[in-house]
């Protein structure tokens, strides 16, 4: 059966990015330099010359856009400078804002004016809505939860996270499809026996524990950083530290709801630094805050091939993040201060508008490799482990 | 005379081509004693330079007059080996190459006895050739400086005026009403984007400018008599009436071009609407006033098919045509100029944008043009859909041998060449034709513009698939062949041709009939009628011999004595 090419797709995905891949004569000397494209795996070549020829549906379907962390041996290598590395971010770019069918992600990430607009129209709304629902500020103690009412958060982050999740899962929906059609996995043959079951476990493992949460093909397979950078500003931990601060601060925050409902401490009180929650919270936030420091500072400096295109769909995400951080930590000073200062509230009020900002925009910025990288490397793990002979 | 004989003969290895069959020492033993051997050597590979150079010390040292070597075929080294004979000062015609190669060590590799024996019969009867040879010398014939070019097209006008720029008389006679050709139907060109009807206009103004250069246009060489070095051209200018003229000329250069490749109906989609071929597409291109629109639909999505009538399966044109690579490229780039957005496909077989080409290849892929490889048992197909869409399916090697339907609005089939359909020509001047149906030179590095015809020169894609500069080219190596025959004034020609004895001539006229080179005429000599042989016309070829009843035609160089004597020696070793 032959495919359908889409003769308008690599124009459209130049929207996306600086490639330019028509000097590619798919030598596949970036498959062979790249340190993750192992076994029989044709990225980014293959992929290249998906978009060359304009099949669409088999490069929105490919899981290998994924595996890419963008160290850029491949651009390096590549005898005709037709920058591989570039090509494969933009074609992530490209994919999410395809998965996406509300056309937020592509404004996002092609508009950065519109983009712009919309992000501070958005923070403006949810400020402007939790305004209207004030109560007093309390100058005697610092009272959050009188001036913003805690339900009012809650049933609005509810609401935030119910939106986001049907982005979320419809973005992923359409990818899964794409990727299961092609690779020839069915629901059946993940969970019909035993075999398939251990194999599905272990895939799951490999995606979420392996290699989302220990960066372990990243840290030890990427050939970053040559020459070798020192620890502390390495691509694999400066990312890691921010994915492990954001997931810290869910973590802190879940814990903290926990206390509150078993009635140990109220919700937005000062509370000794020792707390698990507090203590988790604050050493996540540093983390989270270092992470996404360096990756500005690399944006701004260019400083590696990863960090020299940025649309705004990445600077959207870096500075939501960057401000809840921070405003986060100017809420927990507030806390501390003898006398609750009125900037506190102020800052309290902008700092939940913000993170309300940051999940409802989850599936449409940046920030969606998220929920579509553990997915692909789902995936990816499981053809590795040959499912594609039984299915 | 035989006695007197002073032969070098050089039995060769051939490497082991030769040898690996045939006992060399045993042939050289068997003959080292014929009469009038004086060397006899056998060689690892006599054409090398260092052997070469041995024969002539023996020719001068021993005071030799005849050379035999038996090697490979003589189409390979005769004329290397009468150099030979010429550089050591004796009659070149006295040399006799003996095939023991080709019609021996590799027919009969089954055999090595057998093929030993043979070697020693024909090498014997070789000797026996180069023994009763008699010296020949050259024909010295004056010519006419003047020169007829047939097509008026890139190359024929350059040769004409190259003709004319070296003092030769020119008859330009061309079949269309106007010169040109097929460039003079083309715009921008490559490699240099130069317009072909320019150029065509610029090389016709300079043919005007030259009194020396007869132009005939509805004309077509209809008649060819005389000799080499001073043909007599019958040239029929077609009109109401028509009219006749004759033209002495040394030379004729033959410019006829080529044809482009007819697909046939439904090869490669070929009558669906949207399909057509690289010219129509050229023109097409050519004609764009800034749009590029088929059918009054503006197209945004271009296939090119490749290789469509070139380098098809035995029996079809096998042949690659060399320039439509090259041209498909370039076309790709205007259609670029025309509109960048177009989406341009380009499936191929492999892309020979050879040489300084190469550029255009990479320009048309920086452009965005996609090049797409399909295997050769799996060319691309062309349908329209249910839906009225054209649509090309093809396999890409690149995408591990996906099965890509490329939705387009035009398909551009990249015909090749073909030889013109010239019978008439071809007939009246015996112009030799390969198996492709292009004439042939008669030799492709060192003799490329010349046929087998005497001073009967091809240029231009007549002869194959030519670029236009190489079409050029060729056009101005006739002009340096024809010049460096006729500015002598006089031509030497090989005296290797038919000779009458008078005495024994009865007139019959028999061999009149035979010749196929209308060489031979009749004479009064004595008061009979006797037959008349022109030297500058008889090819050699012996046809004549035969026929006469009377035995009195003799082939210098292959004289009836020489024939009889190397008869004889093969006889010999059947016997023994």
């Amino acid at each position: 059966m032959s495919k359908v090419i889409d003769p308008e797709m690599l124009g459209d995905m130049r929207r996306f990015g600086d490639l330019d891949v028509s000097a590619c004569f798919s030598c596949g000397t970036c498959t062979a330099i790249c340190p993750l494209a192992d076994n029989d795996a044709t990225f980014p070549r293959r992929i290249i010359r998906l978009a060359q020829v304009g099949l669409k549906d088999e490069l929105l379907s490919s899981k290998e856009l994924w595996t890419c962390y963008h160290c850029g041996l491949c651009s390096d290598s590549c005898p005709q400078d037709a920058d591989p590395g570039e090509f494969m971010a933009a074609a992530r770019r490209y994919a999410v804002a395809s998965y996406d069918r509300t056309g937020l992600a592509r404004i996002l990430y092609t508009r950065p004016a519109i983009g712009s607009v919309l992000a501070v129209v958005i923070a403006a709304f949810f400020a402007v809505f939790l305004y209207s629902g004030r109560g007093p500020q309390n100058t005697e103690e610092m009272e959050f939860f009188t001036f913003i009412p805690d339900n009012m958060i809650h049933w609005t982050g509810i609401a935030v996270m119910v939106l986001m999740a049907v982005a979320g899962v419809a973005g992923v929906v359409t990818m899964v499809r794409g990727v299961a059609r092609r690779d020839g996995v069915t629901f059946t043959s993940l969970v019909s026996g035993r075999t398939a079951l251990t194999r599905t476990g272990a895939a799951l493992w490999s995606a979420l524990g392996v290699e989302s949460l220990g960066q372990t093909r990243y840290r030890r397979d990427c050939k970053d950083d040559e020459p070798v950078e020192p620890l502390y500003r390495r691509r694999w931990l400066i990312h890691a530290m921010a994915i492990w601060g954001f997931l810290g601060l869910m973590v802190a925050t879940g814990l903290d709801w926990g206390l509150a409902l078993i009635g140990v401490k109220e919700t937005g009180t000062a509370i000794p630094i020792w707390y698990p929650s507090r203590l988790i919270g604050t050493i996540a936030g540093l983390m989270l805050i270092y992470g996404v420091m360096w990756f500005m500072i690399n944006r701004a400096t260019k400083y590696n091939r990863a960090a020299s295109i940025s649309t705004g769909s990445d600077w959207l995400l870096l500075i939501l993040l960057m401000i809840t951080g921070v405003s986060g930590f100017v809420i927990e000073a507030a806390l501390y201060m003898p006398n609750p200062p009125s900037w506190g509230y102020w800052m309290f009020l902008f700092h939940v508008a913000i993170a309300l900002e940051l999940m409802l925009l989850l599936p449409f910025t940046k920030f969606a490799h998220a929920i579509y990288r553990p997915v692909a490397l789902f995936f990816y793990s499981l053809a590795g482990k040959k499912v594609l002979q039984d299915a | 005379m035989t006695e007197e004989r002073r032969i070098g003969v050089y039995i060769c290895h051939c490497g082991g081509n030769i040898s690996d069959y045939v006992d060399v020492a045993a042939v050289r033993e068997a003959l080292k004693d014929e009469p009038g051997v004086v060397v006899a050597e056998t060689t690892m590979f006599a054409c090398s330079d260092g052997t070469q150079h041995d024969m002539i010390n023996d020719i001068r040292g021993q005071g030799l007059d005849g050379l035999v070597v038996a090697s490979c075929s003589p189409k390979l080294h005769q004329i290397t080996f009468r150099g030979v004979s010429k550089r050591a000062d004796i009659n070149p015609y006295a040399y006799t190459q003996v095939n023991i190669r080709e019609q021996d060590s590799w027919a009969h590799g089954d055999d090595p006895e057998g093929a030993t024996a043979k070697a020693i019969g024909l090498v014997r009867a070789g000797i026996a050739k180069s023994r009763n040879s008699s010296d020949l010398v050259p024909l010295v014939v004056e010519t006419t400086s003047a020169t007829m070019v047939v097509g008026a097209g890139i190359a024929g006008l350059r040769a004409a005026i190259g003709l004319a720029d070296v003092g030769l008389h020119v008859y330009l006679v061309e079949r269309e009403p106007t010169l040109g050709g097929w460039v003079a139907t083309f715009g921008a060109m490559f490699p240099n984007d130069q317009d072909g009807r320019q150029q065509i206009a610029h090389l016709t103004e300079e043919v005007a400018k030259r009194p020396a250069i007869t132009v005939f246009t509805n004309a077509e060489l209809v008649g060819k008599s005389g000799s080499f070095g001073n043909y007599v051209a019958e040239v029929r200018i077609n009109g109401e009436p028509s009219e006749t003229i004759r033209a002495t000329v040394g030379s004729i250069v033959i410019a006829t071009g080529f044809d482009t490749y007819e697909p046939e109906a439904g090869e490669f989609g070929y009558g669906i609407e949207g399909v057509v071929t690289l010219p129509e597409f050229k023109a097409m291109v050519d004609a764009s006033d800034g749009t590029l629109t088929h059918g009054g639909k503006p197209v945004r999505t271009i296939a090119y098919i490749y290789c469509v009538g070139s380098r098809q399966p035995a029996g079809g044109n096998e042949y690659c045509s060399k320039y439509c690579c090259a041209a498909s490229c370039h076309a790709s780039l205007e259609v670029g100029k025309i509109d960048p957005s177009i989406h341009q496909y380009h499936l191929n077989r492999d892309i020979r944008t050879y040489g300084k080409y190469e550029l255009l290849y990479t320009q048309s892929r920086e452009q965005g043009s996609v090049y797409m490889r399909y295997p050769d048992d799996t060319p691309p197909t062309v349908e329209l859909t249910e839906k009225g869409q054209l649509t090309v399916t093809t396999i890409d090697a690149l995408t591990q041998s996906e099965e890509l339907a490329i939705p387009a609005d035009l398909v551009v089939l990249v015909t090749g060449m073909v030889p013109r359909a010239n019978e008439g020509l071809t007939g009246l001047l015996k112009l030799p034709v390969g198996d492709d149906g292009f004439y042939n030179e008669i030799h492709p590095k060192l003799r490329p513009v010349e046929t087998v015809v005497d001073g009967v020169m091809i240029a231009g894609a007549c002869q194959a698939p030519k670029t236009a500069s190489e079409s050029v080219g060729s056009g101005l190596a006739a002009v340096a062949q024809s010049a460096a025959i006729l500015k002598k004034g006089v031509a030497e020609l090989d005296p290797l041709v038919a000779v009458v004895n008078d005495a024994a001539c009865t007139g019959c006229g028999e061999c009149l009939k035979g010749c196929p080179y209308d060489a031979i005429d009749q004479t009064m000599c004595d008061g009979r009628t006797v037959a008349l042989i022109i030297p500058s016309v008889c090819k050699g070829c012996g046809g004549c011999v035969p026929l006469c009843s009377e035995d009195a035609i003799d082939l210098l160089g292959y004289t009836d004595v020489q024939m009889r004597a190397m008869i004889d020696s093969l006889v010999e070793v059947a016997v023994s």
